[in-house]
């Protein structure tokens, strides 16, 4: 036991375990309002698309030119261009609640484009048939293209989670909070290779947990 | 009760436009079972597609009982499509829902029963189709046949007025095709339903249709009452698809043709007379001798039909009495080249 103490010098356990909280509130924040912001988005990329329900293709094409520019961003820069929006929204640009407005910006664009992509997947006979029956466009959305569409969107979650996991170790770097600020100033800037160690374990165990917890919801919402 | 009049409508196929609808007019009588045949690519699917306005012709008007489809705006269109049930080759099941789930689905989106009113409605028409046991299975569970079932039961949720059949039988295989065939036939006749259907299979329209039109090339070709196409098919179109399920041969074009001596009589038989010894009684009585060279019999909606190609190898008559005899006997007959 002490031996292993001994390893781990550096690491402070309590602030490790501050961090970790700090990360996964960031993470469920982040989530909730790219999902709240990202499904509604994926679903008007889908619609108006050229042949779907709603087909506008300026406006599809409008769309689909800010969320690639979105995309193209990398997360680093976003962070930094972000800095006074996030002040307007949060009043602060560092700590838990500054990392999350550039988080949902980065997050938001990609979850879109993944839900555009599930819900082509979605039968286009059985859009029809819906259409046949004398369904509304809401109707076809909300009863048939989402439930349908349900195990590739907790796979869509899913992926966009995993992938936010990253860009909160990031927001470490100005100064974001949680695990990735941890390994940047103890890890990286000085040098402690042990906080460095734990917090990438940390990290990668979560993303273990996300990712086969994702994998059990789409087995059981399939139907196929 | 449906009337279509000057459907015109285009496709663009590789750059080309295409005409898949051309001047379709056709009028549909309440209660009957209308068949539309024709090749892919024919324009049926199209046909069929613009009687619920899936596609919106170009040109020309759909009437249902007098209210043209092609003037109502979205809201008014998706309460008379709830009077319009579809039936589609690929089934088209939500694999999200149950069996009863997905034939509740139409009665849902109505929005007109309550809970308890909705499940016993879908309880009638799981009986209707006989699918009972599999009420709470997956159409994933299921096989093609009673998917095609669940497909039929929820087309029927909000009684409607006319049930269309889109290629409904063709991703089955021929024991279940039969099957799902009574089962229409059933339906029309306890539900006095009108329904049209496309397909290209003659077998369907024989055992199922009151009425058909042939199309070609988007255009109506020939149409009336099966029994009378399968009699005197007028379109080139029409013979060919006759003769590919063995009615309605052409004898000139038959390789045995020139091994077969003597005059050829083409005999057609509709309703008692096909179950009469009528080629034995002419020819005792008239001492004639036949060859039989051709020959299929069928029914047509439960109407026996039958044609006999006989050569007249000799005979006492003159071919004109003999064909004088025969139609006095209740049998069509002509002389083949």
């Amino acid at each position: 036991m002490n031996e292993i103490t001994q390893l781990f010098i550096n690491v402070d356990w309590n602030e490790m375990a501050t961090a970790s909280l700090d990360t996964l509130t960031m993470l469920g924040a982040s989530l909730v309002f790219t999902v709240v912001l990202g499904l509604p988005l994926g679903i008007l990329l889908f619609l108006t698309s050229p042949d779907q329900l709603l087909a506008r293709p300026r406006l599809y094409a409008a769309l689909s030119v800010i969320v690639n520019i979105l995309r193209s961003l990398p997360f680093v820069i976003l962070l930094i261009i972000m800095i006074p929006l996030t002040v307007l929204l949060i009043g602060t640009s560092i700590g838990v609640g500054g990392a999350i407005p550039p988080l949902v910006v980065g997050a938001a664009p990609f979850f879109a484009r993944l839900v555009e992509n599930v819900l082509r997947e979605v039968d286009r006979g059985v859009v029809e048939a819906s259409q046949s029956m004398g369904a509304s466009t809401r109707q076809i959305i909300v009863f048939v293209l989402l439930p349908e569409a349900l195990p590739g969107l907790i796979g869509a979650i899913t992926v966009t989670t995993v992938a936010l996991v990253g860009y909160t170790a990031m927001s470490g770097v100005i100064g974001g909070g949680g695990l990735g600020d941890l390994a940047v100033r103890y890890g990286y800037q000085r040098f402690q290779t042990d906080v460095m160690v734990v917090t990438v374990a940390l990290l990668l165990v979560l993303v273990q947990i996300l990712q086969s917890t994702g994998d059990r919801l789409v087995r059981h919402f399939s139907r196929k | 009760m449906i009337e279509v009049a000057n459907l015109e409508k285009h496709y663009q196929a590789d750059g080309r436009r295409v005409k898949a609808l051309d001047a379709v007019s056709l009028s549909i009588a309440e209660g009957d079972i209308f068949g539309i045949i024709g090749r892919s690519g024919a324009g049926k699917s199209t046909l069929i597609r613009c009687l619920n306005l899936l596609e919106r012709p170009e040109q020309g008007q759909v009437l249902l009982n007098g209210v043209d489809l092609t003037l109502l705006d979205s809201r008014d269109l998706q309460h008379t499509r709830r009077r319009i049930g579809m039936v589609f080759q690929h089934f088209n099941l939500l694999s999200s829902r149950s069996v009863a789930g997905n034939i509740r689905f139409p009665l849902e989106l109505a929005g007109e029963l309550d809970n308890a009113a909705m499940d016993a409605r879908v309880t009638e028409l799981l009986e209707l189709v006989g699918l009972t046991a599999q009420r709470d299975s997956f159409p994933g569970q299921l096989s093609g046949g009673q998917k095609q079932r669940v497909g039929i039961a929820r087309a029927l949720a909000n009684h409607p007025e006319v049930l269309l059949c889109d290629e409904a039988t063709s991703a089955l295989d021929p024991e279940t095709t039969d099957a799902i065939l009574a089962l229409l036939a059933d339906i029309n006749r306890r539900l006095k339903l009108t329904i049209v259907l496309i397909t290209h299979e003659m077998r369907v329209i024989r055992t199922l249709c009151d009425r058909v039109a042939v199309i070609e090339g988007g255009r109506i070709v020939e149409s009336g009452e099966v029994i009378e196409v399968f009699l005197h098919p007028q379109h080139e179109v029409t013979r060919k698809l006759l003769a590919e399920t063995g009615f309605y041969q052409e004898a000139s074009q038959q390789a045995w043709r020139q091994h077969v001596q003597g005059p050829l009589l083409k005999l057609t038989f509709v309703g008692a007379p096909t179950l009469n010894p009528v080629l034995d009684e002419v020819s005792r009585e008239h001492s004639v001798r036949f060859n039989l060279v051709n020959g299929t019999l069928a029914d047509i909606k439960g109407t026996p039909f039958g044609q006999l190609l006989v050569s007249v190898v000799s005979s006492g008559l003159s071919l004109e009495r003999l064909q004088q005899v025969f139609v006095d006997k209740g049998v069509h007959c002509e002389v083949q080249a």
